[in-house]
């Protein structure tokens, strides 16, 4: 066996010793063995004068590097059994106490359903657009074929500013700047806050959220918005989910529906929260009215689309089974906390 | 709308069961919403859409069942089938305003027998919620119902000089409705007058004077067309409405005024004898001819499914309109005087697809229009906002964005005039609130007063403003926290309150999650203590503020606990901020530390020593951190000791020691000679 190979030797020996070490006067022991006078290290350093020069050269310079090596490694599990000493002398900690938790924000319920409805749409291609609060008559009313003085207005009752500035009364109106601004195909969802003059209660309140969908292109179906709707429904309901649309009315769609969902509470078989019939209904849509696309400059021989709208408050009610919808702005922390 | 079971059964033949019957009207576009039983009828409530006032009658509803069911309908018998004589008494009926009312028709019955009424008649209305009043009321009230023409009769006898005249109220008239309530009309609201005085509000309600009562003899029986918008303005300015007035403004059938009228007097003669005399006829009306063509590929392509030829013109025949002209896949379809809501293509469309049933349409999902940016940056930054400071803690609250002048009053020093609402709802929502602060307030307020006293809350929201340019008024996202109270809890290291410097924190950490600098500038702001401004460095603007709410603002909310409060505008924070950064390689030379105690007078900044260190070390300089700050023993009075550990380091290479310790003599030199501080 030539020296180089012995010193391998020494170094794998000297690792497997040091694995084993498990206290302070064994690593001492150990460190004696290799590195001490009589160390086997020590001797190899010793025996190099019986070596030819190159040999000389080349042993000593790999002992010395082992040298550095070994005292360095021995201190180290010197250094951790020293530490371990001192945490044995310490009584073992009660793990039943509490752990210092950090606080979790939260974010509110309302928030947390636009941003659940909002991921929904843009994975079926749909774009987020946002548009203003504070509106004309043009946008809100007029560009939407809702005609002043006409029993369709009565859902749509507004809160005045000054002269023809109104604040919205549905989100319906950012349909309007989207097709001004913009050429077909489209495909978009326009969140935010609406107002109507309700007075306050479990149900009702003046200020509240929708979520507006629309998309135009050529050739675009009612099946079509069928097919996007269930998605939606079973994607934010359950998989389970039944949908249907039930013809209705709406000024600025032709054909027009509201879309119920089977009872999420009884699975539709009749209860309070669905007075019994089975169906909550959740949104209203329809077909792209053409006089909506004339208002805006579209041809409608040219261009189909539907257009849809939802209550973000009515489905977080549902959701979380909140039925006040008062709770949303009181904010109380012990209601917030719970959306964590 | 109310229907009966029974009732409509009688103009179509239905092999289905009340339920069977309420899932058909609800599915095709009549929803009912609640059904009951009335003796031995079903009663069905239906919430009928405002472009169906045919629908708002039983014969209205008969249709649709024929369509939806697919069987014939039945109409009553319309004629007047008693013989007609010349009356003695001359009546003249005059229109002031045919713009008001275009059509009106009055029918003479004489020496009549006003009795209590029983039978089919009574029972019908009576299970529909009518009140039985006297056999001719009760019969205009069952042909209101039957037909969805309003009729009216008044005593003939009590009419001065025979004379009706349809005219505009006179300022300030007055009339008592067959309510006992006096009413003051205004100018404009189209009154029945006789030689005297208003006997009726036209459309909505008769006039007490000249009802039908026990003692009447002779009757006219009115029946006429009045304008929609008309109508409904009236009733909304006298905040009253009736059966006939929700359908004189939905719009009644011009085809149909002068027939329900004989068919009235039909009943009339049968049930309260008397002989039928003059018809008067006022005006004159036109039903609209409408003809829409339609093709089925518009149809096919429109719902998504062929319908097939036959079932069109099932359809359509069964909703009472005609197929003028078919050829290839046209046709030409006439529209009937009591379906005026439709006048194009698709709003046959909808007819079609609603009795087709929209269950049986098909359901595609295959559409998908390729976009490159599914949200705008503005969308973006701020749910990243949301995300950061939930994340550090806090909880999102949402408040209203309508305010009293009150609120408004309270924070004119920091916020620009309020926008007002011209018919708010109450004193407490007036205004659009042109700051988050006093929502903050109110919530910690709120909680405070339900015992929840350690509070993190932030809200995202909209502040309005007035605003030059095409849109008058302005609106921002902004951003407010708020801090009061306990912020950590431990039972190991006991209670941290809530200070200025967490809320700081707060800000710096965001400003760094999205990449902005900001500059913290100490400043005078009315209600806040150790009020300051915040800004984007470089910018002159203002982006918002922090500070600690004064006592006596925290007052006024009922608060007796330290407040920290901030705002931040989002607009150009929004502009600035960075989403996505490019990476910057990791420093490969080791950096060293030296920390360096200044003492120095209690009122210098801070922010002034940190300046002079970047400033004197160049480019060698990596970071400054504040590591201490003490006042107290061994300090002189009037000073404070701040302690920083500087990092140097350079990219290209390692430096010496002796180059470190030249600059950081330097930097020491400088703080001495700009700050006149000294060095413990």
């Amino acid at each position: 066996m030539g020296i180089l190979d012995k010193l391998e030797e020494i170094k794998q020996d000297f690792e497997k010793a040091l694995r084993s070490c498990k206290d302070i006067n064994r690593a001492e022991e150990i460190k004696v063995k290799f590195l001490g006078r009589k160390g086997e290290l020590t001797g190899i350093l010793k025996s190099l004068s019986a070596l030819s020069e190159d040999e000389k050269r080349e042993v000593g310079k790999k002992a010395n590097l082992f040298k550095i090596e070994f005292t360095d490694k021995i201190n180290k599990v010197k250094e951790n059994l020293l530490h371990e000493k001192e945490e044995g002398k310490q009584k073992e900690l009660d793990v039943t106490l509490p752990g210092f938790k950090p606080s979790l924000g939260t974010i509110h319920p309302i928030s947390r359903v636009m941003s659940r409805i909002s991921d929904i749409f843009t994975s079926l291609g749909f774009t987020v657009a946002e548009g203003p609060e504070i509106e004309t008559e043009f946008y809100n009313f007029e560009a939407l074929n809702i005609p002043l003085d006409h029993p369709s207005r009565d859902a749509f009752d507004t809160f005045y500013i000054e002269g023809k500035y109104l604040l919205r009364s549905h989100t319906s109106n950012v349909q309007i700047h989207i097709m001004q601004h913009q050429k077909p195909p489209m495909q978009v969802i326009m969140p935010g806050r609406v107002y109507r003059p309700d007075a306050v209660d479990a149900s009702h309140s003046f200020m509240f959220h929708q979520v507006e969908g629309l998309m135009v292109d050529k050739g675009v179906s009612f099946s079509d918005l069928k097919g996007v709707l269930e998605v939606f429904c079973k994607s934010m309901f359950g998989e389970d989910i039944k949908t249907r649309l039930r013809p209705h009315f709406f000024p600025f769609t032709e054909p027009s529906a509201e879309v119920d969902i089977s009872c999420i509470i009884c699975k539709g078989q009749g209860c309070r929260v669905c007075k019994g019939n089975g169906w909550l209904e959740i949104l209203g849509a329809g077909m792209v009215n053409p006089k909506v696309f004339e208002a805006v400059g579209y041809d409608p021989a040219e261009y189909t689309g539907y257009a849809f709208g939802m209550g973000v408050e009515r489905i977080a009610m549902l959701l979380y089974g909140i039925e006040d919808i008062r709770l949303f702005f009181e904010n109380d922390i012990r209601f917030l906390k719970q959306f964590v | 709308m109310k229907l009966s079971y029974e009732w409509i059964k009688e103009y179509v033949d239905l092999n289905v069961s009340p339920e069977e019957l309420a899932d058909g009207l609800t599915m095709s576009g009549s929803e009912v919403e609640s059904m009951s039983e009335e003796g031995n009828d079903m009663v069905m409530d239906l919430e009928i859409t405002s472009n169906r006032p045919d629908c708002l009658s039983i014969i209205g509803l008969a249709r649709e069942a024929s369509a939806v069911f697919d069987e014939d309908l039945k109409m009553p018998d319309m004629g007047v089938g008693t013989e007609t004589q010349a009356g003695d008494v001359k009546v003249g009926c005059t229109i002031k305003n045919p713009e008001l009312c275009p059509y009106y028709t009055a029918r003479i019955i004489k020496d009549i027998n006003v009795k209590g009424i029983e039978g089919k008649i009574k029972d019908r209305i009576s299970v529909l919620g009518m009140r039985p009043v006297n056999n001719v009321v009760d019969i205009t009230n069952y042909c209101l119902i039957e037909l969805g023409q309003p009729l009216h009769a008044f005593d003939l006898d009590k009419i001065k000089d025979g004379k009706v005249i349809i005219r505009s109220a006179k300022k300030r008239e007055r009339i008592t409705t067959i309510d006992g309530v006096e009413r003051e009309l205004q100018d404009g609201m189209l009154v029945i007058a006789d030689a005297e005085r208003a006997i009726a509000i036209a459309g909505i309600m008769g006039g007490i004077d000249t009802e039908v009562s026990a003692s009447t003899k002779n009757i006219l029986l009115e029946s006429a067309y009045f304008d929609p918008i008309s109508i409904r303005r009236t009733g909304r300015a006298l905040g009253l409405s009736s059966d006939s007035s929700y359908r004189f403004e939905r719009g009644v059938d011009k085809g149909l005024v002068k027939k329900a009228s004989d068919r009235a007097v039909n009943i009339i003669a049968s049930e309260a004898g008397g002989k039928v005399c003059d018809f008067i006829e006022s005006g004159k009306i036109e039903t609209e001819k409408t003809v829409i063509e339609i093709d089925t590929e518009r149809i096919d392509g429109l719902l998504g499914v062929s319908i097939g030829k036959e079932r069109i013109k099932n359809i359509l025949n069964r909703l009472g309109l005609s197929i003028k002209e078919e050829s290839g896949n046209k046709f030409k379809v006439g529209v009937p005087s009591f379906r005026e809501d439709l006048k194009r293509d698709v709003d046959l469309i909808e007819e079609l697809a609603r009795i087709y049933g929209y269950g049986n349409i098909p359901v595609t999902i295959n559409r998908f229009v390729p976009g490159v940016k599914r949200k705008e940056k503005p969308r973006e930054v701020e749910e990243k906002i949301r995300d950061t400071v939930a994340a550090l803690g806090l909880n999102e609250i949402m408040t209203y964005s309508l305010i009293s002048d009150d609120s408004v009053r309270k924070f004119e020093a920091l916020s620009e005039k309020a926008v007002g609402l011209s018919n708010p709802l109450s004193e407490e929502q007036k205004f659009l609130t042109p700051q988050l602060l006093d929502g903050m307030l109110k919530t910690i307020s709120w909680n405070i007063n339900r015992t929840n006293k350690d509070l993190e809350l932030f809200e995202i929201g909209k502040i309005y403003s007035h605003a030059k340019g095409e849109r008058k008024y302005g609106e921002e996202s902004a951003l407010c926290i708020g801090l009061t109270g306990i912020m950590r809890k431990t039972w190991k290291e006991g209670d941290k309150q809530a200070s200025l410097y967490d809320l700081k924190g707060i800000v710096e950490a965001l400003a760094n999650r999205l990449k902005i600098s900001l500059v913290f500038q100490g400043t005078k702001i009315e209600g806040l203590t150790s009020p300051t401004e915040i800004k984007l460095t470089g910018e002159k603007q203002m982006a918002g503020f922090l500070g600690g709410v004064r006592t006596t603002l925290l007052s006024e909310y009922d608060i007796t606990q330290p407040v920290f409060i901030c705002q931040l505008k989002l607009g150009e924070i929004t502009e600035k901020a960075v989403l996505e950064n490019r990476y910057r390689s990791i420093p490969r030379f080791p950096f060293s530390t030296r920390d360096v105690s200044i003492l120095c007078d209690q009122a210098l900044p801070a922010g002034d020593i940190i300046k002079v260190i970047n400033d004197t070390g160049e480019e060698i300089v990596c970071s400054v951190e504040l590591a201490d700050v003490y006042e107290g023993k061994n300090i002189p009075d009037g000073k404070k000791s701040l302690t920083y550990s500087i990092q140097y380091g350079l990219d290209t290479r390692t430096l010496t020691d002796e180059e470190i310790e030249a600059v950081h003599e330097k930097i020491k030199a400088v703080l001495a000679k700009k700050l006149n501080v000294s060095f413990r």
